[in-house]
């Protein structure tokens, strides 16, 4: 049986792969609930709010690198400029081939994986386990 | 009171002439010495007492005896200040026969006792010797080296700036500097000269210009000039180094052409990534969408109707291939690394990699001999991949498959080759089959993109050798290429 989240963001511009990705995640029960957002913008404003009403964020969020006006690396910049409280675990998503970018994602401290769209029920299964499994037999 | 003021000229006159820091010999119109002043008698070694009542040939070199009397009257019949023997050397002779280079000053002097010549008199030793050091240096300066006078005419040139123009030294001297450079700048460089002269400091020339010298074979050569201005005895001067940048313009070029060439290499590069980038993604949709409706809709969907969503997905899936295939192609060799390596060994490790592979078939690989070498590591082992599983791919299904790897080294070159016991390529497919996405067999038949073989050309050519194939249909097929046999 799959551990569930709580909540899971997905911060991209494609409404197709945020569908396709919000129904492999509620379809395995991954996670309760999934906050599906088109743009950086929305998705600080989303957890700005959040916060503000002393509400708890997303576990886990899933971010695009490239998305017109503010790409995930600008994201990751506003995150850490407003120093909200960080989610546990964000995750790179992209299709680039870019080896720039993988370079780059392991330079940045806040990311802690960079993975290949598109989500899988396989991939989520392994990413779930791998970085919240400290509390797999406690939760 | 007249002859008590004359005494007082006189007398004032001597002190002067004692002063002065030249030597200073009146002359009267026989050619004797009237008087010699304290800087004759250290200059010629002579006494005054010596002098005095002397003809001044005295003080003149015994070769010049001879012609000295006519010029000593000529000056008295027409008499003038200016300076002596314009345009000839001058020597003067010592009491001990030793001679050495002057420079005479002559003015006409009346007095009551008829008129004398005052001739003052400078040992130019020094200014020679300078000279001749200055030449020196010229000369054995590592470029050309023109220095030209106020009216920009040449007045010495180096042996680097014969070799420059091609020139003699007496085809350049007394000409105008603008013979050594190309008409259509001539008019304009007169106005150029002009002004460095009116400001003479040292600077390069033409700032921001190309500049062109113009050689005795009417050759045209890029030139980059330095421009000194240099004080000399016959006024300012101006030196010109020259220096020939044709072989630094051809290297500039090359260079330019070399960034231009990365510049679009990596154009290209960004290109593909961003079109696999823009590519994927729809292809991502089709194939998510097509696997969504199959699992979503499984219970009302038709066998028709799923064989349709599995085409859609599947064509999806193969393109995605397709585009990665042509980013690998298109990157490959991008982190190249040349290392020395045993090609041996690392054939070897290829075929332990592809055990799986090599095994199922039931393939055969012999290594004959394979040397060490410089080589992109990485990039050949791709390349003995994809040739062995070529090998294996088009293996004749009733014959064991058989595959021997060897190579022949030369000292400039290691020619290796592949050779296998398969279905063979016919001649008249030995292009296409090194061109990417062309493939000779039906994907039913042989799996596969149609990049295997253009990729190993392109490992062969980042090493800088060549790529074919010896084949007939049904007869095995024999890859070879050559790497070049590098020593580092």
């Amino acid at each position: 049986m799959n551990r569930r989240l709580n909540c899971i963001m997905l911060v991209d511009d494609n409404p197709d792969d945020n569908f396709f990705h919000e129904r492999v995640i509620l379809k395995n029960q991954f996670a309760g609930k999934v906050i599906a957002l088109t743009s950086g913008y929305q998705a600080l404003e989303y957890l700005k709010t959040q916060y503000a009403g002393g509400m708890t964020g997303p576990e886990l969020i899933f971010l695009d690198i490239n998305m017109p006006g503010m790409n995930g690396w600008e994201f990751l910049n506003e995150l850490r400029n407003l120093q909200l409280p960080r989610p546990a675990v964000i995750i790179m998503l992209t299709t680039s081939e870019n080896p720039l970018d993988k370079e780059r994602a392991a330079g940045e401290n806040i990311i802690t994986d960079f993975r290949t769209k598109p989500l899988s029920e396989a991939m989520l299964a392994e990413i779930i386990e791998t970085h919240f499994d400290n509390d797999r037999h406690t939760g | 009171m007249s002859n008590r003021s004359g005494i007082h000229s006189e007398l004032t006159f001597q002190m002067i002439v004692e002063s002065a820091p030249n030597a200073i010999v009146l002359v009267n119109n026989d050619g004797k010495i009237a008087y010699a002043n304290n800087q004759t008698e250290k200059l010629f070694g002579y006494g005054r007492s010596e002098l005095i009542g002397q003809t001044v040939e005295v003080l003149i070199p015994p070769r010049y005896h001879e012609r000295h009397p006519g010029f000593r009257q000529m000056f008295f019949h027409a008499p003038s200040v200016r300076a002596m023997g314009a345009g000839r050397e001058l020597f003067a002779l010592r009491k001990d026969r030793t001679e050495f280079p002057i420079e005479i000053g002559l003015n006409p002097l009346v007095t009551t006792g008829g008129t004398l010549i005052l001739a003052s008199i400078i040992d130019i030793t020094e200014r020679k010797k300078a000279d001749e050091r200055f030449r020196l240096v010229v000369n054995s300066a590592p470029n050309a080296m023109v220095l030209v006078n106020q009216i920009g005419k040449i007045s010495l040139v180096n042996n680097e700036a014969k070799k420059l123009f091609g020139y003699e030294e007496n085809e350049m001297i007394g000409n105008t500097l603008e013979m050594l450079i190309p008409a259509r700048y001539r008019t304009a460089h007169v106005d150029f000269r002009n002004s460095f002269l009116s400001r003479p400091q040292t600077r390069p020339m033409g700032i921001g210009r190309e500049l062109f010298a113009l050689r005795k074979d009417q050759k045209e050569i890029p030139v980059e000039i330095g421009l000194n201005p240099i004080e000399t005895a016959d006024g300012i001067m101006v030196l010109a180094s020259v220096i020939d940048i044709t072989e630094r313009k051809k290297q500039e070029e090359a260079i330019k052409r070399q960034v231009e060439l990365e510049i679009k290499n990596r154009e290209l590069e960004d290109f593909v990534y961003i079109a696999s980038h823009d590519l994927q993604e729809p292809l991502r949709t089709m194939s998510n969408f097509a696997q969504a409706l199959e699992e979503d809709y499984a219970a009302t969907l038709d066998d028709n109707a799923r064989k349709y969503v599995d085409a859609i997905g599947k064509a999806a899936t193969r393109m995605h291939s397709l585009v990665r295939a042509l980013l690998d192609f298109s990157l490959l060799g991008r982190n190249k690394k040349l290392v020395h390596t045993d090609c041996r060994k690392l054939v070897e490790e290829t075929i332990a990699d592809m055990a799986d592979t090599v095994n199922s078939a039931g393939a055969v690989i012999t290594v004959v001999d394979l040397p060490s070498l410089y080589v992109y590591e990485t990039e050949l082992r791709r390349l003995f991949q994809n040739l062995i599983s070529n090998a294996i791919k088009f293996r004749k299904k009733e014959v064991p498959c058989h595959i021997v790897i060897d190579s022949q080294t030369t000292d400039d070159k290691c020619r290796m080759s592949v050779s296998d016991n398969g279905i063979g390529i016919d001649p008249k497919h030995f292009d296409r089959i090194f061109q990417i996405f062309q493939r000779l067999h039906s994907r039913d038949l042989y799996e596969g993109y149609g990049i295997g073989l253009p990729n190993c050309k392109k490992i062969v050519g980042l090493h800088g050798g060549e790529m074919w194939v010896e084949s007939a249909a049904g007869a095995g097929s024999t890859f070879y290429f050559t790497i070049p046999n590098l020593q580092q």
